[in-house]
């Protein structure tokens, strides 16, 4: 056995730990809960110098998978960890990379699928993946996520197929238990071997085309040797397991059981239930009842003879599945215990139990109740555990009488097309005016004290008189406001996720236009509005750029706190250069984020739509002025793109009173100069040097816990290079904003 | 300091287990992590420590659990802790219809951050028995520079009647210690004080209040009456939500006397607490501010930095009982709302940013 110490760690902790232990040559990744800290905790590790993965933060899932399948046709080791929707937004990359035959290693803290949008854990993520020809190992505690993670490469190199290791999402990802891992690095290292790729796109001596197109008759063939390959993973994984136990005092098997050869009644279940139900079982053993549990830790490639050696002797077996297969009468593993079951002619009776969807909790009485039910005389073979059919006497009276357009139309800002200037001419925007407005938002949403993203919904929606349908993307301002059984919104609202808000507004707006058009809905207008966070206006740019492109009637408002505080403040690529978040941390060999932020309005003004403007809640009037430009533009011509810089004290590490402050020195820096692009002419709303009230980028970040380190000298070469692309984007503003043209 | 400390008393399980019930930002979550590592590195036990993440179910704030073991024994359970040994309260506010103190036996031992005394505090809580040991965290915190989290630590440890405070104070330097040197004297500071200057009663059950059992929360919408694919019908219905948990110590009091309608308060406040109606400004017809509804106000204090006039100003929300100024939202059609207690969402689904040293002090 190697030398191994004592930890107190979670499961994605020592995801993290192994990966750096392994060294991987690469890892591409996008945050997403629960399973964020293992890129937190590895860029973390890196700015300490601990490892040298380079790690990239994509823009989306789908680019990660696309970064981790580039890196992998390298040469190297790579790695990736995702959960949920990100799973299935990079779930068209999974076959490409198993069909192509390169290995790598990604972690799935599993966790419900959306929607409606659940951050805790269940299974339906990961049952996604069984047709997509990786090996899936599943780790039922934190130890094994460790272990795991360090046979998955082994496995991967030695059949040529990529590994997810799965884990229960916040069960094992989150909780933290004493566990052990090699002191050395180099334990690990040499357990692993040296990676030698069979084929490398960067091989220039023996050039190879990797992803031919391929039809009948030989993609039938491609899948055989995939297929042979997941039969020799059948072999492999057992020697994989066993030369770990050498190494590390740990044996794991491909299926493993609790009290399993007497049992008369099974549960099987998967993930961390597995331990919970055992507590059970020695309960109902005190009480003479012969049970058991018993479950799979690895579910492609299946081991049904395994599983079947654990249970032959069960006359009633229960799967407990934490997903469902819609419309099959049992989740995932009950279909396969099920088909295990048959092929070895048992008589066994199964009764499935979907159970803990949406990280419902799983408790030792649960696992007593499911054996109860076993021994019923004719038990329900198959049902939901743990439903609540709700309070029949429930009072559903309403708080609110729905906002009229009457109402939302107190007059406070008016608009009227000037068409000698080519521009809006916009009157009112009194900010003790507009206190007249309803607010469409109710309060006693969830925001942190002092969040900037109500305050500038607010002020948005003070300028935008009439009807007003929202939609929101996922992020913070829409978690915080709809936490079931309650709403914030008194007007219609549609949440999606936030690849997708843009497109799915444009077809809301226009089934509004068309059936209008159809004499099905009445006349007169409504203003459609996407809020978005500068997390979304990432990997939802393609979305809300083809909708500008399309020049679709609608607002797009993007609030930018930089950086993806609903998962805990990751960076965006809006952060600022040099901001440390928990994906971009300080250390000795890092500074924090190492590239500029983006420049979105430019990239909008670049889809030539009628209307770009920059709003800042340290400008009120202008803020509520752009509002209402911004609804005449989208009723009537066209896109309207409006950006406000938004504050988040609980991640820019600042106090909350102080915010507005804190959002006028980003203006008055000119990191967040407001202007307008209208109808392709750019006007400055507020030049800070002619106010004398220009001050340099460091006062602003002085302002803000992300970024005061950057007022140290040792960072100055950093602080410097953002001041000077800073003053180039000015300088460039302006001299838009001088020539009509440019 | 990996000597075996024998565990005094232990659940059906096998298990000694402990309940943090808290908002957001008062570093529970790090509490939980410091007591689950104390026992497995420090204590020579098994251990495992957990958070409840996320809040999206409820709008329901934070709670983090430890469980611990005799090193020989597995610890299976994964589920959260439903009749802890110690019950930790982080913030008083909570003891309202927050169902915290569920599970409770007459041998738990509630440590709770107030400058109540036991005998109040058994009033407000309604609470069945047990020991309640009362510490004043939060001035503490404010007096030693520390953190709500550091002083409950503290208290925790002295109730526990078992953890030797060396193995804390050692735990505190090697971890802490390491990662904010700086800081380290403050927050030794305050574990020493929460240890010491515990207030403790010990209640029999007498029949005053009934046991409260711990169940997982059910809502009233269920399969047979919500309405399809999660779509809400009760539009602005958060408006039921009392936040005043959320509230660090401050709110900002109205001088109206002084106010000029401006209306930038509206325009800072994220959470709609000032309710501006019409009627007559300087013997005109104007926007007026009517007061605020304190029930959404979460202390943020913005407010009071925008108001050009002092009309707003910070108060210390203890020292005002009577809040002249409190008036309802004035969109409300119901004449009477039932509240739910909750805070601000708090998300604790990352940890690594989270422990990060806060511009207004201490760790969270």
């Amino acid at each position: 056995m190697e030398k191994q110490k004592v930890l107190f760690e979670s499961g994605n902790e020592l995801a993290a730990y192994a990966a750096k232990q392994i060294n991987y040559h690469v890892m591409g990744y996008y945050p997403i809960t629960p399973s964020t800290q293992i890129a937190e905790l590895l860029d973390q590790m890196k700015a300490d110098g601990e490892h040298d993965i380079t790690m990239i933060a994509a823009e989306g899932e789908h680019s990660a998978a696309g970064i981790c399948y580039g890196a992998s046709a390298g040469g190297g080791r790579v790695f990736n960890a995702t959960s949920a929707n990100g799973l299935l937004y990079a779930l068209e990359q999974l076959p490409v990379q198993s069909g192509t035959r390169f290995p790598m290693v990604m972690n799935v803290a599993c966790r419900t699928v959306s929607g409606p949008l659940s951050i805790k854990g269940d299974h339906s993520d990961i049952m996604y993946t069984l047709n997509t020809g990786w090996i899936i190992l599943f780790a039922n505690t934190p130890q094994a996520v460790y272990d795991m993670n360090l046979c998955a490469l082994k496995i991967a190199e030695k059949v040529l197929l990529p590994v997810i290791v799965a884990f229960d999402g916040f069960f094992t990802s989150h909780q933290k238990r004493k566990c052990f891992v090699f002191e050395e690095n180099k334990t690990v290292r040499s357990f692993l071997g040296e990676y030698k790729a069979e084929y490398s796109a960067l091989d220039l001596e023996h050039p190879v085309s990797i992803g031919s197109y391929m039809n009948e008759p030989d993609i039938l063939n491609n899948k055989y040797q995939l297929h042979q390959a997941m039969e020799e993973a059948g072999k492999v994984i057992p020697a994989v397991f066993k030369e770990y136990h050498e190494i590390s005092g740990r044996q794991y098997n491909m299926a493993e059981g609790y009290c399993t050869e007497d049992a008369e009644v099974l549960l099987f279940l998967l993930g961390s239930s597995y331990h919970t139900a055992k507590a059970a079982v020695d309960r109902l053993r005190e009480q003479g009842k012969k049970v058991g549990v018993f479950t799979t830790n690895v579910l492609r490639p299946f081991p049904g003879k395994d599983l079947y050696e654990l249970c032959k002797n069960a006359c009633t077996i229960l799967v407990g599945d934490r997903q469902d297969s819609y419309g099959a009468g049992g989740g995932n593993m009950s279909l396969e215990i099920k088909a295990m079951l048959q092929e070895y002619g048992s008589s066994s009776c199964v009764l499935s139990r979907i159970y803990g969807l949406g990280g419902r909790d799983f408790y030792e009485a649960d696992a007593e109740a499911f054996f109860r039910s076993c021994y019923e005389d004719t038990p329900i073979k198959f049902d939901y555990f743990g439903v609540n059919p709700g309070n029949a006497d429930m009072e559903d009276s309403q708080y609110f009488s729905p906002v009229t357009e009457e109402e939302a139309s107190p007059g406070c800002t008016t608009c009227i097309f000037d068409s000698e200037k080519g521009r809006m001419k916009v009157t009112g925007g009194m900010v003790n005016k507009t206190t007249a407005m309803p607010k469409r938002l109710a309060p006693g949403h969830g925001a942190c004290p002092g969040c900037g993203i109500p305050v500038n919904v607010n002020l948005l929606l003070k300028g935008i008189e009439g009807n007003v349908v929202l939609l929101f993307q996922t992020g913070c301002g829409m978690v915080v406001t709809t936490p079931y059984p309650k709403t914030s919104f008194k007007i219609p609202y549609v949440h999606n996720l936030f690849q997708n808000g843009a497109a799915t507004l444009t077809g809301l707006s226009e089934m509004f236009r068309e059936r209008q058009r159809r004499g099905e809905y009445p006349e007169g207008s409504i203003t459609f509005i996407m809020v978005s966070g500068d997390g979304g206006m990432d990997i939802g740019m393609g979305s809300a750029l083809g909708t500008a492109l399309r020049n679709n009637r609608l607002i797009l408002f993007e609030y930018d706190n930089g950086g993806y505080m609903n998962t805990g403040y990751q960076l965006s690529y809006s952060t600022p250069k040099g901001a440390k978040s928990s994906t971009s941390h300080i250390g000795p060999l890092q500074y924090g984020k190492t590239f500029f932020h983006k420049d979105m309005p430019m990239i909008m003004a670049a889809a030539n739509i009628p209307y770009v403007a920059t709003v800042a809640e340290s400008n009120p009037g202008d803020f509520i002025k752009k509002a209402a430009k911004a609804k005449a533009y989208a009723d009537n011509y066209g896109t309207a793109y409006v950006k406000a810089i938004s504050a988040c004290p609980l991640n820019w590490n600042d106090k909350p009173n102080l915010e507005r402050k804190v959002i006028g020195a980003s203006v008055d820096c000119c990191y967040f100069p407001l202007f307008e692009i209208e109808n392709g002419i750019t006007y400055l709303s507020y030049d800070p040097e002619k106010s004398h009230k220009k001050i340099s980028v460091s006062e602003w970040f002085s302002m803000m816990g992300r970024t005061k380190h950057l007022a140290d000298d040792s960072y100055r070469e950093v602080t410097e290079s953002i001041q000077t692309e800073i003053d180039r984007r000015w300088e460039r503003l302006k001299a838009r904003a001088d020539n009509p043209l440019l | 300091m990996s000597d075996t400390i024998e565990l005094p008393v232990t659940n059906e399980y096998g298990y000694y287990e402990i309940r943090l019930e808290s908002i957001g930002g008062l570093g529970a979550n790090l509490c939980g992590k410091m007591l689950g590592e104390l026992g497995a590195v420090y204590l020579g036990l098994n251990s495992a420590s957990f958070s409840s993440y996320g809040s999206e179910k409820r709008g329901s704030p934070v709670k983090a659990f430890i469980r611990w073991c005799e090193i020989s024994k597995d610890i299976q359970i994964n589920s959260p802790v439903e009749s802890p040994h110690i019950l930790g309260l982080f913030h008083e506010a909570m003891a309202g219809k927050m169902p915290v103190t569920a599970g409770v036996g007459q041998d738990t031992k509630i440590v709770i951050n107030t400058d109540a005394s036991p005998a109040q505090i058994r009033e407000k809580l309604k609470l069945y028995a047990g020991e309640i040991i009362c510490i004043d965290a939060l001035k503490i915190a404010m007096e030693s520079k520390s953190r709500v989290n550091m002083v409950m630590l503290g208290a925790i440890v002295r109730a526990s009647d078992f953890i030797p405070l060396e193995s804390v104070l050692c735990l505190t330097e090697d971890t802490l210690g390491r990662k904010y040197p700086h800081m380290l004297e403050k927050n030794l500071e305050g574990i020493r004080r929460g240890y010491e200057e515990t207030r403790s009663e010990k209640f029999q059950p007498d029949g005053q209040y009934e046991k409260v059992d711990y169940e997982e929360p059910e809502n009233k919408w269920g399969y047979k009456n919500a309405p399809i694919g999660g779509v809400n019908t009760r539009f602005g219905s958060t408006v039921s939500n009392d936040l005043s948990a959320s509230r660090e110590g401050y709110i900002p009091l109205f001088i109206q006397e002084k106010c000029i309608n401006c209306g930038l308060c509206d325009s800072t406040c994220p959470d709609m607490v000032f309710q501006f109606k019409p009627g007559e400004y300087k013997g005109k017809e104007a926007m007026v501010n009517a007061g605020l509804d304190y029930h959404h106000c979460k202390g943020c204090l913005r407010c009071v930095a925008v108001c050009p006039t002092g009309a707003l100003v910070d108060g210390i929300e203890r020292e005002h009982p009577d809040l002249k100024w409190f008036v309802r939202n004035k969109d409300l059609i119901v004449d009477k709302l039932e509240f739910e207690d909750t805070g601000a969402n708090s998300w604790v689904t990352s940890e690594s940013y989270l422990t990060e040293e806060r511009v207004d002090g201490g760790l969270v």
